[in-house]
């Protein structure tokens, strides 16, 4: 364990903080500075909030002395996507839209974390209106990525992604509806945990796409995404969709062993045209787990460029329906990249649009049959490491409009299927970039997957390891 | 299409968003037309809330 405040994991700085070894306002004035340091090179940030978050952490260090504890975060400064809404706050959802959008309403996901006694350090940087894969943004700049800033962070979680690699925030809340979350964890090497769609309410979270957005920590550790999710997860009067589904002990699931776990690995798609350091990092990381006692098998999945396929309909067409009024009054105010994405939304007839809905029943059916006999799949989040910002940018030469389909090939079918999914940082290209797998499980099983990425990195290191400040 | 939604856009951008869009509807191709006819949008949340046993 770091004894630099700054440096902590999260579950670590709280408990540090719970038992008064270390105050709120010494933790948040340690994030403060590295956070002025770094900011100038990642641009991670959207808005930093440096004397309210000094002066919540005195309030917080006040009632601590006074035995007031508001609950497992008390005192913890964070910061997350700023697309989580905060009533009386402006939330830009990354766009000029909504510039001086300020919320009248706080999102449940955020006011449960508030009300675990977390407080505000500002807001991160993300793709406008969260929709991208990369981590540019018309308006504000690109993000840069803490182990080479001429290379993406992944988005839409950019900032998240960013900012926690960097150790600028001891976690942050990003969205995943189409890789949002893993694309920035593998990128950056953060940890990142897409959870089973319904099992964390959305409301008050922007909107993309209903049917497959999801909300979901990204965090140092698979230890500190469990302490998230068990504050986050549950039914929610505000959000309907919001699932009634039992909740497992998330925390204390990060204590199990791999032994008696089966994990399979995919026989195809995920394993296939891989760049050559993402190859070595699976078989590496597969390796391991085999070595800690995991059973690996393989395993036969359904047609997953169908399951991509349908999430990109699904995604287009419900992203341009809630954007159809800006686009209409104001198209000139959305970047060129994501206003060329919703009109692909434009054509999308509503029968087809209905069909891929109505053939997530049988597709989820039909993967569960063909993964009945393991508890998790590994797969990489992404055939690629980070590319550079220019390579990725789509007026980045002729390959740019294929990488950028490349990104996400990995991630979308898990969203049309609504499955979770963690990403663990699982190693290093030899140029330094970090390299991600995710762990995708079944149905509202978060655990055993936060049971997996715990071991795994009880053993290996690669979430310990610390990004280079840029000269 | 983008005329009938009732967002204006010119020949250019409704060749790209063809070739943008396009794979993803080859991609589907294979299931369109071929779901039975009792199939609803909601038989997904009952394939969720199974419970699968290894």
């Amino acid at each position: 364990m770091s004894t630099e405040p700054a440096l902590m994991t999260l579950t670590e700085v709280a408990r540090a903080i719970a038992m008064k070894q270390v105050s709120s306002h010494e933790v948040t004035r340690a994030l403060l500075h590295r956070i002025a340091q770094w900011q100038p090179h990642l641009n991670a940030f959207m808005s930093i909030e440096s004397e309210a978050a000094l002066k919540a952490a005195e309030a917080a260090d006040a009632e601590l002395a006074k035995g007031e504890v508001r609950g497992p975060l008390h005192g913890v400064p964070l910061a997350h996507k700023d697309m989580y809404y905060d009533a009386g706050k402006v939330s830009t959802c990354g766009s000029l839209i909504r510039r001086d959008f300020v919320a009248t309403t706080t999102s449940t996901a955020l006011q449960r974390l508030k009300d675990a006694g977390q407080i505000r350090l500002g807001t991160l940087h993300l793709a406008e209106f969260a929709y991208g894969p990369t981590g540019h943004n018309a308006h504000y700049g690109p993000v840069r990525n803490p182990w080479n800033v001429a290379h993406i962070t992944g988005g839409s979680s950019s900032g998240s992604g960013s900012a926690v690699a960097a150790r600028l925030t001891y976690a942050a809340l990003g969205s995943d509806t189409g890789g949002s979350i893993r694309m920035p964890a593998h990128f950056c090497g953060a940890t990142g945990l897409k959870t089973t769609w319904s099992r964390v309410s959305r409301a008050g979270a922007m909107p993309l796409s209903q049917s497959l957005d999801t909300v979901g920590p990204l965090a140092r550790t698979a230890e500190d995404c469990a302490l998230l999710l068990a504050l986050m997860a549950g039914p929610d009067p505000e959000d309907s969709t919001a699932s009634h589904e039992p909740l497992s002990d998330y925390v204390a699931a990060t204590k199990g062993s791999l032994k008696g776990l089966k994990i399979g690995v995919p026989a195809s798609f995920y394993v296939d045209d891989l760049d050559g350091e993402v190859a070595r990092v699976l078989d590496e990381t597969i390796a391991v787990l085999k070595r800690e006692g995991a059973d690996i098998v393989k395993v036969e999945l359904p047609d997953q460029r169908q399951l991509q396929a349908a999430s990109q309909l699904v995604l287009a067409a419900e992203a341009a329906a809630f954007h159809k009024r800006w686009m209409i009054e104001r198209p000139q105010d959305y970047g060129p990249q994501v206003l060329m994405r919703l009109q692909n939304g434009l054509a999308v007839p509503a029968i087809t649009y209905l069909e891929a809905m109505r053939w997530r029943g049988p597709a989820l059916a039909a993967h569960n049959a063909a993964t009945a006999g393991v508890d998790a799949v590994i797969a990489p989040a992404s055939p690629v490491p980070a590319p550079t910002i220019e390579e990725s940018d789509v007026g980045g030469g002729p390959n740019a409009p294929a990488l950028l389909q490349r990104l996400t090939l990995f991630t979308r079918p898990v969203n049309f299927l609504g499955l979770p999914s963690l990403t663990v940082p699982s190693g290093f290209t030899k140029s330094g970039l970090p390299v991600g797998m995710q762990l995708i499980g079944r149905s509202f099983d978060e655990a055993t997957l936060l049971t997996i990425g715990a071991a795994f990195q009880r053993v290996t290191d690669y979430h310990d390891r610390l990004p280079k400040l840029p000269s | 299409m983008a005329q009938i939604a009732g967002v204006a856009v010119d020949d250019e951008i409704a060749t790209r968003i063809s070739n943008s869009i396009g794979p993803a509807f080859e991609g589907f191709a294979a299931i369109a037309g071929t779901l039975p006819f009792d199939l609803e949008p909601s038989s997904y949340v009952l394939a969720q809330n199974q419970k699968v046993s290894k």
